[in-house]
Protein backbone atom coordinates (compact mmCIF):
# COMPACT_ATOMS: atom_id res chain seq x y z
CA UNK A 1 0.00 0.00 0.00
CA UNK A 2 1.24 3.49 -0.85
CA UNK A 3 0.19 6.81 0.68
CA UNK A 4 -0.13 9.68 -1.61
CA UNK A 5 0.16 13.63 0.16
CA UNK A 6 -1.67 15.85 -2.35
CA UNK A 7 -1.74 19.58 -2.00
CA UNK A 8 -5.10 21.08 -0.64
CA UNK A 9 -6.65 21.87 -3.30
CA UNK A 10 -6.22 18.57 -5.67
CA UNK A 11 -7.76 16.72 -2.57
CA UNK A 12 -10.79 19.30 -2.57
CA UNK A 13 -10.99 18.46 -6.27
CA UNK A 14 -10.51 14.72 -5.71
CA UNK A 15 -12.87 15.03 -2.88
CA UNK A 16 -10.72 13.33 -0.80
CA UNK A 17 -9.84 13.82 3.30
CA UNK A 18 -5.72 13.05 4.01
CA UNK A 19 -3.28 10.74 2.41
CA UNK A 20 -4.43 8.49 -0.46
CA UNK A 21 -4.25 4.89 -0.35
CA UNK A 22 -2.90 3.20 -3.35
CA UNK A 23 -2.68 -0.13 -4.32
CA UNK A 24 0.75 -1.16 -7.45
CA UNK A 25 0.75 -3.78 -8.96
CA UNK A 26 4.53 -4.54 -10.12
CA UNK A 27 7.54 -1.50 -9.47
CA UNK A 28 6.69 0.96 -7.41
CA UNK A 29 8.01 3.89 -9.53
CA UNK A 30 6.57 7.95 -9.82
CA UNK A 31 5.07 7.22 -12.70
CA UNK A 32 3.23 3.65 -11.45
CA UNK A 33 1.78 5.72 -8.53
CA UNK A 34 0.91 9.05 -10.65
CA UNK A 35 -0.84 6.23 -13.35
CA UNK A 36 -2.80 4.67 -10.30
CA UNK A 37 -3.52 8.19 -8.80
CA UNK A 38 -4.81 9.56 -12.00
CA UNK A 39 -6.95 5.83 -13.00
CA UNK A 40 -8.72 6.38 -9.22
CA UNK A 41 -9.15 10.21 -9.76
CA UNK A 42 -9.50 10.95 -13.51
CA UNK A 43 -10.33 14.71 -12.22
CA UNK A 44 -6.55 14.99 -11.11
CA UNK A 45 -5.65 14.38 -14.80
CA UNK A 46 -3.70 17.00 -15.97
CA UNK A 47 -3.39 19.08 -12.77
CA UNK A 48 -0.33 17.37 -11.59
CA UNK A 49 1.37 16.23 -14.90
CA UNK A 50 1.25 17.75 -18.69
CA UNK A 51 -2.26 15.92 -20.31
CA UNK A 52 0.01 14.55 -23.49
CA UNK A 53 2.98 14.89 -22.22
CA UNK A 54 3.05 13.00 -18.68
CA UNK A 55 5.59 15.31 -17.15
CA UNK A 56 5.29 16.90 -13.51
CA UNK A 57 4.01 20.29 -14.45
CA UNK A 58 5.84 23.12 -13.41
CA UNK A 59 4.30 24.39 -10.64
CA UNK A 60 4.21 20.61 -8.54
CA UNK A 61 7.43 19.06 -6.61
CA UNK A 62 7.39 15.35 -5.93
CA UNK A 63 9.45 14.51 -2.81
CA UNK A 64 10.30 11.26 -0.79
CA UNK A 65 11.72 10.71 2.74
CA UNK A 66 12.92 14.32 2.32
CA UNK A 67 14.15 14.11 -0.78
CA UNK A 68 13.31 15.59 -4.16
CA UNK A 69 12.41 13.47 -6.72
CA UNK A 70 11.21 15.90 -9.20
CA UNK A 71 13.78 15.62 -11.65
CA UNK A 72 14.13 11.99 -11.33
CA UNK A 73 13.23 8.93 -14.16
CA UNK A 74 10.09 8.40 -13.41
CA UNK A 75 10.59 4.89 -14.25
CA UNK A 76 13.20 5.25 -10.90
CA UNK A 77 12.22 2.47 -8.12
CA UNK A 78 10.77 4.99 -5.01
CA UNK A 79 12.01 4.38 -1.70
CA UNK A 80 11.37 1.11 -0.01
CA UNK A 81 9.72 3.06 2.97
CA UNK A 82 7.84 4.53 0.53
CA UNK A 83 6.84 0.93 -1.47
CA UNK A 84 5.81 -0.63 2.05
CA UNK A 85 3.62 2.53 2.81
CA UNK A 86 5.90 3.94 5.94
CA UNK A 87 6.60 7.39 4.20
CA UNK A 88 4.29 9.18 2.07
CA UNK A 89 4.54 10.35 -1.52
CA UNK A 90 4.73 13.93 -1.33
CA UNK A 91 3.08 16.41 -4.27
CA UNK A 92 3.56 19.44 -3.31
CA UNK A 93 2.03 22.52 -5.41
CA UNK A 94 2.74 26.28 -5.13
CA UNK A 95 0.87 28.38 -3.44
CA UNK A 96 0.39 32.40 -2.97
CA UNK A 97 -1.71 33.09 -0.15
CA UNK A 98 -0.32 35.17 2.54
CA UNK B 1 24.96 27.36 14.01
CA UNK B 2 27.55 30.01 12.94
CA UNK B 3 26.36 31.11 9.95
CA UNK B 4 28.42 34.27 9.54
CA UNK B 5 26.00 37.24 9.86
CA UNK B 6 26.66 39.67 7.06
CA UNK B 7 24.89 42.56 9.64
CA UNK B 8 26.97 44.80 11.72
CA UNK B 9 26.24 46.00 14.85
CA UNK B 10 24.77 49.45 16.17
CA UNK B 11 26.00 51.99 18.45
CA UNK B 12 25.54 51.06 22.29
CA UNK B 13 22.11 50.14 23.55
CA UNK B 14 20.20 52.89 25.30
CA UNK B 15 19.32 52.33 29.21
CA UNK B 16 15.75 51.43 27.84
CA UNK B 17 16.25 49.52 25.13
CA UNK B 18 18.45 47.40 27.54
CA UNK B 19 14.92 47.14 29.92
CA UNK B 20 13.01 46.25 27.04
CA UNK B 21 15.34 43.44 25.39
CA UNK B 22 16.45 42.21 28.89
CA UNK B 23 15.40 39.02 27.82
CA UNK B 24 17.17 38.57 24.71
CA UNK B 25 20.42 40.00 26.93
CA UNK B 26 20.47 37.27 28.76
CA UNK B 27 20.27 34.55 25.89
CA UNK B 28 23.78 33.93 24.62
CA UNK B 29 22.91 33.56 21.16
CA UNK B 30 21.65 36.75 21.33
CA UNK B 31 23.22 39.29 23.96
CA UNK B 32 24.12 43.09 24.35
CA UNK B 33 26.15 42.31 20.61
CA UNK B 34 23.12 40.69 18.79
CA UNK B 35 20.37 42.65 19.75
CA UNK B 36 22.93 45.74 18.43
CA UNK B 37 22.73 43.63 15.50
CA UNK B 38 18.96 43.21 15.22
CA UNK B 39 18.98 47.38 15.65
CA UNK B 40 21.43 47.33 12.69
CA UNK B 41 19.24 45.67 10.86
CA UNK B 42 16.98 46.70 8.05
CA UNK B 43 14.06 44.26 6.63
CA UNK B 44 12.00 44.98 4.86
CA UNK B 45 7.73 43.09 5.09
CA UNK B 46 6.39 43.17 1.72
CA UNK B 47 2.54 42.81 2.38
CA UNK B 48 0.75 44.01 5.51
CA UNK B 49 -1.78 41.03 5.48
CA UNK B 50 -2.04 37.62 7.34
CA UNK B 51 1.44 36.68 6.95
CA UNK B 52 2.60 40.42 7.52
CA UNK B 53 0.99 40.68 10.60
CA UNK B 54 2.84 38.62 13.00
CA UNK B 55 6.15 39.40 11.00
CA UNK B 56 5.60 43.36 11.81
CA UNK B 57 4.32 42.91 15.42
CA UNK B 58 7.31 40.48 16.08
CA UNK B 59 10.11 42.33 14.68
CA UNK B 60 8.91 45.47 16.01
CA UNK B 61 9.29 44.15 19.47
CA UNK B 62 12.40 42.07 19.07
CA UNK B 63 14.23 45.41 17.65
CA UNK B 64 14.72 45.35 14.65
CA UNK B 65 16.03 48.69 13.96
CA UNK B 66 14.88 49.86 10.62
CA UNK B 67 11.52 48.19 9.87
CA UNK B 68 9.96 48.42 6.01
CA UNK B 69 6.34 47.90 5.08
CA UNK B 70 5.06 48.02 1.74
CA UNK B 71 1.30 47.25 0.76
CA UNK B 72 -1.49 49.36 -0.96
CA UNK B 73 -4.30 48.40 0.53
CA UNK B 74 -6.56 49.61 3.06
CA UNK B 75 -8.18 47.14 5.89
CA UNK B 76 -11.46 45.15 5.43
CA UNK B 77 -13.48 43.70 7.98
CA UNK B 78 -12.99 40.19 6.70
CA UNK B 79 -8.99 41.02 7.40
CA UNK B 80 -10.21 41.37 10.99
CA UNK B 81 -9.76 37.24 11.59
CA UNK B 82 -6.34 36.93 10.77
CA UNK B 83 -4.51 40.27 10.53
CA UNK B 84 -4.21 41.13 13.82
CA UNK B 85 -1.99 43.99 13.35
CA UNK B 86 -5.46 45.93 12.20
CA UNK B 87 -8.13 46.06 14.93
CA UNK B 88 -11.67 47.19 14.18
CA UNK B 89 -11.36 51.18 14.39
CA UNK B 90 -8.57 50.27 11.82
CA UNK B 91 -11.67 49.00 9.19
CA UNK B 92 -10.95 51.47 6.00
CA UNK B 93 -7.54 52.98 7.17
CA UNK B 94 -5.08 52.88 4.71
CA UNK B 95 -2.83 49.66 5.83
CA UNK B 96 0.41 50.85 6.11
CA UNK B 97 -1.35 53.00 8.47
CA UNK B 98 -2.45 51.04 10.67
CA UNK B 99 0.46 48.84 10.90
CA UNK B 100 2.60 52.06 11.72
CA UNK B 101 0.63 53.09 14.45
CA UNK B 102 0.53 49.72 16.15
CA UNK B 103 3.85 48.79 15.33
CA UNK B 104 4.98 52.22 17.08
CA UNK B 105 3.14 51.84 19.86
CA UNK B 106 4.87 48.31 20.46
CA UNK B 107 8.40 49.70 19.90
CA UNK B 108 9.25 53.63 19.82
CA UNK B 109 12.28 52.39 19.53
CA UNK B 110 12.84 51.59 16.00
CA UNK B 111 12.40 53.36 12.99
CA UNK B 112 9.24 52.07 10.33
CA UNK B 113 8.98 53.19 6.58
CA UNK B 114 5.92 52.48 5.11
CA UNK B 115 5.09 52.37 1.05
CA UNK B 116 1.33 53.12 0.32
CA UNK B 117 2.40 50.85 -3.12
CA UNK B 118 1.83 48.37 -5.03
CA UNK B 119 5.34 46.67 -5.62
CA UNK B 120 5.78 46.31 -9.20
CA UNK B 121 8.15 46.17 -11.51
CA UNK B 122 8.83 49.55 -11.72
CA UNK B 123 9.65 50.36 -8.03
CA UNK B 124 10.88 47.05 -6.44
CA UNK B 125 14.04 47.31 -7.17
CA UNK B 126 14.11 50.93 -5.45
CA UNK B 127 12.20 49.34 -2.84
CA UNK B 128 14.38 46.43 -1.98
CA UNK B 129 17.69 48.03 -2.62
CA UNK B 130 18.27 49.78 1.02
CA UNK B 131 16.83 46.54 2.86
CA UNK B 132 19.28 43.60 4.23
CA UNK B 133 15.91 41.13 4.16
CA UNK B 134 12.97 41.05 2.22
CA UNK B 135 10.30 39.04 3.66
CA UNK B 136 7.33 37.89 1.39
CA UNK B 137 3.92 38.32 3.25
CA UNK B 138 2.34 38.94 -0.28
CA UNK B 139 -0.98 37.04 -1.46
CA UNK B 140 -0.42 36.41 -5.24
CA UNK B 141 1.65 34.60 -7.65
CA UNK B 142 2.76 37.54 -9.45
CA UNK B 143 4.12 39.31 -6.59
CA UNK B 144 5.68 36.16 -5.36
CA UNK B 145 7.89 36.36 -8.55
CA UNK B 146 8.55 39.67 -8.32
CA UNK B 147 9.96 39.88 -4.84
CA UNK B 148 11.97 36.99 -6.24
CA UNK B 149 13.36 38.07 -8.77
CA UNK B 150 14.14 41.18 -7.35
CA UNK B 151 15.67 39.69 -4.38
CA UNK B 152 18.12 37.34 -6.74
CA UNK B 153 19.07 40.15 -8.90
CA UNK B 154 20.02 42.47 -6.11
CA UNK B 155 21.64 39.74 -3.61
CA UNK B 156 18.92 39.80 -0.72
CA UNK B 157 18.18 36.73 1.09
CA UNK B 158 13.98 36.52 0.89
CA UNK B 159 12.23 34.86 2.94
CA UNK B 160 9.29 33.48 1.51
CA UNK B 161 6.30 32.21 3.02
CA UNK B 162 2.39 31.08 1.86
CA UNK B 163 -0.28 29.75 2.85
CA UNK B 164 -3.81 28.26 2.27
CA UNK B 165 -6.48 26.66 4.51
CA UNK B 166 -5.07 24.45 6.79
CA UNK B 167 -1.25 24.50 5.45
CA UNK B 168 1.59 26.34 4.41
CA UNK B 169 5.25 26.20 3.31
CA UNK B 170 8.41 28.33 4.44
CA UNK B 171 11.66 28.43 3.09
CA UNK B 172 14.71 30.91 2.80
CA UNK B 173 15.75 31.72 -0.98
CA UNK B 174 19.37 32.68 -0.87
CA UNK B 175 21.18 31.76 -4.34
CA UNK B 176 24.02 31.06 -4.36
CA UNK B 177 23.88 28.91 -0.86
CA UNK B 178 20.43 27.55 -1.80
CA UNK B 179 17.67 27.57 -4.87
CA UNK B 180 15.29 30.66 -5.53
CA UNK B 181 11.55 30.50 -5.76
CA UNK B 182 11.85 29.44 -9.67
CA UNK B 183 14.22 26.66 -8.86
CA UNK B 184 11.18 25.07 -7.08
CA UNK B 185 8.33 26.11 -8.67
CA UNK B 186 9.50 27.40 -12.04
CA UNK B 187 6.14 28.45 -13.38
CA UNK B 188 2.98 29.14 -11.49
CA UNK B 189 -0.50 27.74 -12.31
CA UNK B 190 -2.67 28.60 -15.16
CA UNK B 191 -5.02 31.34 -13.12
CA UNK B 192 -7.99 29.45 -11.06
CA UNK B 193 -6.19 26.30 -10.97
CA UNK B 194 -4.63 26.63 -7.63
CA UNK B 195 -7.70 28.93 -5.14
CA UNK B 196 -6.51 32.01 -3.48
CA UNK B 197 -7.25 32.77 0.45
CA UNK B 198 -9.85 34.74 -0.93
CA UNK B 199 -11.10 32.11 -2.86
CA UNK B 200 -10.72 28.86 -0.71
CA UNK B 201 -10.64 30.92 2.85
CA UNK B 202 -8.09 30.35 5.26
CA UNK B 203 -7.53 29.13 8.87
CA UNK B 204 -7.23 32.68 10.88
CA UNK B 205 -4.11 31.23 13.42
CA UNK B 206 -2.33 29.85 10.31
CA UNK B 207 -0.93 33.03 9.03
CA UNK B 208 0.31 33.48 12.78
CA UNK B 209 2.38 30.05 12.73
CA UNK B 210 3.72 30.91 9.13
CA UNK B 211 4.26 34.39 10.25
CA UNK B 212 6.22 33.67 12.81
CA UNK B 213 8.36 31.16 11.35
CA UNK B 214 9.58 33.48 8.76
CA UNK B 215 10.35 36.30 11.61
CA UNK B 216 12.65 33.64 13.17
CA UNK B 217 14.19 32.83 10.08
CA UNK B 218 14.75 36.76 9.68
CA UNK B 219 16.46 37.05 13.18
CA UNK B 220 18.77 33.81 12.70
CA UNK B 221 19.84 35.46 9.59
CA UNK B 222 20.66 38.96 11.43
CA UNK B 223 22.13 37.42 14.19
CA UNK B 224 24.00 34.65 12.78
CA UNK B 225 22.89 31.65 14.68
CA UNK B 226 21.38 28.21 14.12
CA UNK B 227 20.45 26.80 10.48
CA UNK B 228 18.36 28.58 8.24
CA UNK B 229 16.09 27.25 6.28
CA UNK B 230 18.28 27.85 3.15
CA UNK B 231 17.92 24.43 0.63
CA UNK B 232 14.82 23.00 2.80
CA UNK B 233 11.03 23.70 2.50
CA UNK B 234 9.05 23.45 5.60
CA UNK B 235 5.22 22.14 5.36
CA UNK B 236 3.24 22.69 7.96
CA UNK B 237 -0.40 20.99 8.00
CA UNK B 238 -2.44 22.52 10.72
CA UNK B 239 -5.00 19.52 10.63
CA UNK B 240 -2.46 16.74 11.01
CA UNK B 241 -0.47 18.67 13.03
CA UNK B 242 2.59 18.34 11.24
CA UNK B 243 5.42 19.70 9.89
CA UNK B 244 7.23 17.98 6.83
CA UNK B 245 11.04 18.79 5.78
CA UNK B 246 12.14 18.33 2.41
CA UNK B 247 15.37 19.50 0.46
CA UNK B 248 15.54 21.39 -2.44
CA UNK B 249 18.00 22.68 -4.14
CA UNK B 250 19.56 25.29 -6.75
CA UNK B 251 17.97 24.26 -10.65
CA UNK B 252 21.11 24.94 -13.06
CA UNK B 253 18.69 25.56 -15.43
CA UNK B 254 17.32 28.11 -13.43
CA UNK B 255 16.34 31.27 -15.62
CA UNK B 256 17.23 33.49 -12.88
CA UNK B 257 20.02 32.15 -10.74
CA UNK B 258 21.05 29.24 -13.04
CA UNK B 259 24.20 28.60 -14.82
CA UNK B 260 23.31 30.39 -17.78
CA UNK B 261 21.04 33.00 -16.39
CA UNK B 262 18.71 34.63 -19.38
CA UNK B 263 16.77 36.43 -16.91
CA UNK B 264 18.85 40.29 -15.84
CA UNK B 265 15.93 42.31 -15.23
CA UNK B 266 12.62 42.67 -13.78
CA UNK B 267 9.77 41.49 -16.16
CA UNK B 268 5.76 42.11 -16.77
CA UNK B 269 4.60 38.78 -13.63
CA UNK B 270 0.78 39.43 -14.88
CA UNK B 271 1.69 38.37 -18.21
CA UNK B 272 3.94 35.98 -16.86
CA UNK B 273 1.28 34.34 -14.60
CA UNK B 274 -1.57 34.90 -16.88
CA UNK B 275 -3.77 36.88 -15.09
CA UNK B 276 -3.41 40.47 -17.16
CA UNK B 277 -6.49 42.13 -16.65
CA UNK B 278 -7.98 39.66 -14.54
CA UNK B 279 -7.50 41.86 -11.13
CA UNK B 280 -8.65 45.32 -13.05
CA UNK B 281 -12.13 45.97 -11.74
CA UNK B 282 -13.37 49.05 -14.16
CA UNK B 283 -11.63 48.01 -16.92
CA UNK B 284 -13.22 48.29 -20.03
CA UNK B 285 -14.24 44.48 -21.25
CA UNK B 286 -11.75 42.58 -23.19
CA UNK B 287 -14.29 40.40 -24.76
CA UNK B 288 -17.74 39.91 -25.71
CA UNK B 289 -18.50 37.05 -23.30
CA UNK B 290 -18.29 39.25 -20.44
CA UNK B 291 -21.44 40.66 -18.56
CA UNK B 292 -21.51 43.50 -15.80
CA UNK B 293 -24.06 43.16 -12.89
CA UNK B 294 -25.80 46.40 -13.81
CA UNK B 295 -26.66 44.54 -17.41
CA UNK B 296 -27.73 41.38 -15.62
CA UNK B 297 -30.07 43.06 -12.95
CA UNK B 298 -31.96 44.86 -16.06
CA UNK B 299 -32.44 41.69 -18.09
CA UNK B 300 -33.25 39.93 -14.76
CA UNK B 301 -36.03 42.87 -14.32
CA UNK B 302 -36.60 42.91 -17.89
CA UNK B 303 -37.07 39.09 -17.71
CA UNK B 304 -35.43 38.05 -20.40
CA UNK B 305 -34.75 34.39 -20.86
CA UNK B 306 -31.67 33.04 -19.52
CA UNK B 307 -30.27 31.02 -16.76
CA UNK B 308 -27.72 32.07 -13.85
CA UNK B 309 -24.67 29.45 -12.94
CA UNK B 310 -23.02 30.04 -9.94
CA UNK B 311 -19.70 28.09 -9.99
CA UNK B 312 -18.57 28.95 -6.46
CA UNK B 313 -18.15 26.37 -3.52
CA UNK B 314 -21.36 25.32 -1.38
CA UNK B 315 -19.99 27.07 1.59
CA UNK B 316 -19.43 30.73 -0.40
CA UNK B 317 -23.02 29.62 -1.79
CA UNK B 318 -24.27 29.68 2.16
CA UNK B 319 -23.25 32.93 2.50
CA UNK B 320 -25.06 34.70 -0.20
CA UNK B 321 -26.58 33.72 -3.25
CA UNK B 322 -28.73 35.06 -6.75
CA UNK B 323 -32.46 34.16 -6.34
CA UNK B 324 -32.14 30.95 -9.07
CA UNK B 325 -28.43 30.56 -10.03
CA UNK B 326 -27.49 26.78 -10.35
CA UNK B 327 -24.76 26.24 -8.41
CA UNK B 328 -21.77 24.08 -10.07
CA UNK B 329 -18.30 24.59 -8.37
CA UNK B 330 -15.87 25.02 -10.87
CA UNK B 331 -14.31 21.74 -9.51
CA UNK B 332 -17.16 19.97 -10.35
CA UNK B 333 -18.25 21.20 -13.47
CA UNK B 334 -15.97 19.48 -16.05
CA UNK B 335 -18.10 16.33 -14.96
CA UNK B 336 -21.46 17.43 -14.24
CA UNK B 337 -21.47 19.81 -17.54
CA UNK B 338 -24.08 17.57 -18.88
CA UNK B 339 -26.71 18.79 -16.50
CA UNK B 340 -25.90 22.04 -18.39
CA UNK B 341 -27.95 22.88 -21.28
CA UNK B 342 -25.94 24.20 -24.05
CA UNK B 343 -28.88 25.59 -25.97
CA UNK B 344 -29.85 27.69 -23.00
CA UNK B 345 -28.21 30.99 -22.34
CA UNK B 346 -25.79 31.10 -19.61
CA UNK B 347 -24.36 33.56 -17.20
CA UNK B 348 -21.97 32.65 -15.15
CA UNK B 349 -20.80 34.61 -11.93
CA UNK B 350 -18.16 33.83 -8.97
CA UNK B 351 -17.19 35.60 -6.18
CA UNK B 352 -15.25 38.05 -7.76
CA UNK B 353 -15.10 36.90 -11.39
CA UNK B 354 -11.68 35.09 -11.92
CA UNK B 355 -13.29 31.63 -11.31
CA UNK B 356 -16.32 32.16 -13.19
CA UNK B 357 -13.99 33.10 -16.39
CA UNK B 358 -12.56 30.07 -16.15
CA UNK B 359 -15.59 28.20 -16.05
CA UNK B 360 -16.84 30.41 -19.23
CA UNK B 361 -13.90 29.51 -21.00
CA UNK B 362 -13.98 25.64 -20.68
CA UNK B 363 -18.02 25.81 -20.98
CA UNK B 364 -17.34 27.50 -24.44
CA UNK B 365 -14.81 24.94 -25.11
CA UNK B 366 -17.52 22.22 -24.59
CA UNK B 367 -19.59 23.89 -27.40
CA UNK B 368 -22.04 26.56 -25.42
CA UNK B 369 -22.18 29.67 -27.49
CA UNK B 370 -24.48 31.59 -25.40
CA UNK B 371 -22.06 32.38 -21.95
CA UNK B 372 -20.94 35.09 -20.67
CA UNK B 373 -18.94 35.94 -17.06
CA UNK B 374 -20.15 38.37 -14.71
CA UNK B 375 -17.91 41.38 -14.40
CA UNK B 376 -16.68 41.54 -10.91
CA UNK B 377 -18.61 38.91 -9.45
CA UNK B 378 -21.26 38.48 -6.58
CA UNK B 379 -18.84 40.95 -4.72
CA UNK B 380 -19.94 43.47 -7.50
CA UNK B 381 -23.45 42.95 -7.09
CA UNK B 382 -23.33 43.27 -3.23
CA UNK B 383 -21.72 46.55 -3.92
CA UNK B 384 -23.61 47.86 -6.72
CA UNK B 385 -27.34 46.51 -6.46
CA UNK B 386 -27.80 44.66 -3.33
CA UNK B 387 -25.59 46.88 -0.33
CA UNK B 388 -27.78 44.39 2.03
CA UNK B 389 -26.25 41.09 0.70
CA UNK B 390 -23.13 40.42 3.10
CA UNK B 391 -19.52 40.47 1.59
CA UNK B 392 -17.02 38.14 1.91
Amino acid sequence: MIRVALPVHLRTLARVSGDVTLDIDGPVTQRSVLDALEARYPMLRGTIRDHVTHKRRAFIRFFACEQDLSNESPDAPLPDAVAKGAEPYLIVGAMAGG
Amino acid sequence: MGTPTPFGSATELSASEIARYSRHLLIPEVATEGQKRLKAAKVLVIGAGGLGSPLGLYLAAAGVGQLGIVDFDVVEFSNLQRQVLHTTPDVGRRKTESAAAHLRAINPEIQITTYDTRISSANAMELIRPYDIVIDGTDNFPTRYLVNDACVLLGKSNIYGSIYRFEGQVSVFAPPAGPCYRCLFAEPPPPGMVPSCAEGGVLGILPGVIGCMQATEAVKLILGIGEPLIGRLLLYDALEMKFREVRIQRDPQCPLCGEQPTLRELIDYEQFCGVRGQEAPGAPFESDFEISVEEVKARMDRGDDFDILDVRNPEEWQICRLGSAKLVPLGELQERMRELDPAREWVVHCRSGARSAKAVELLRQAGFVNVKNVRGGISEWASKIDPSMPKY
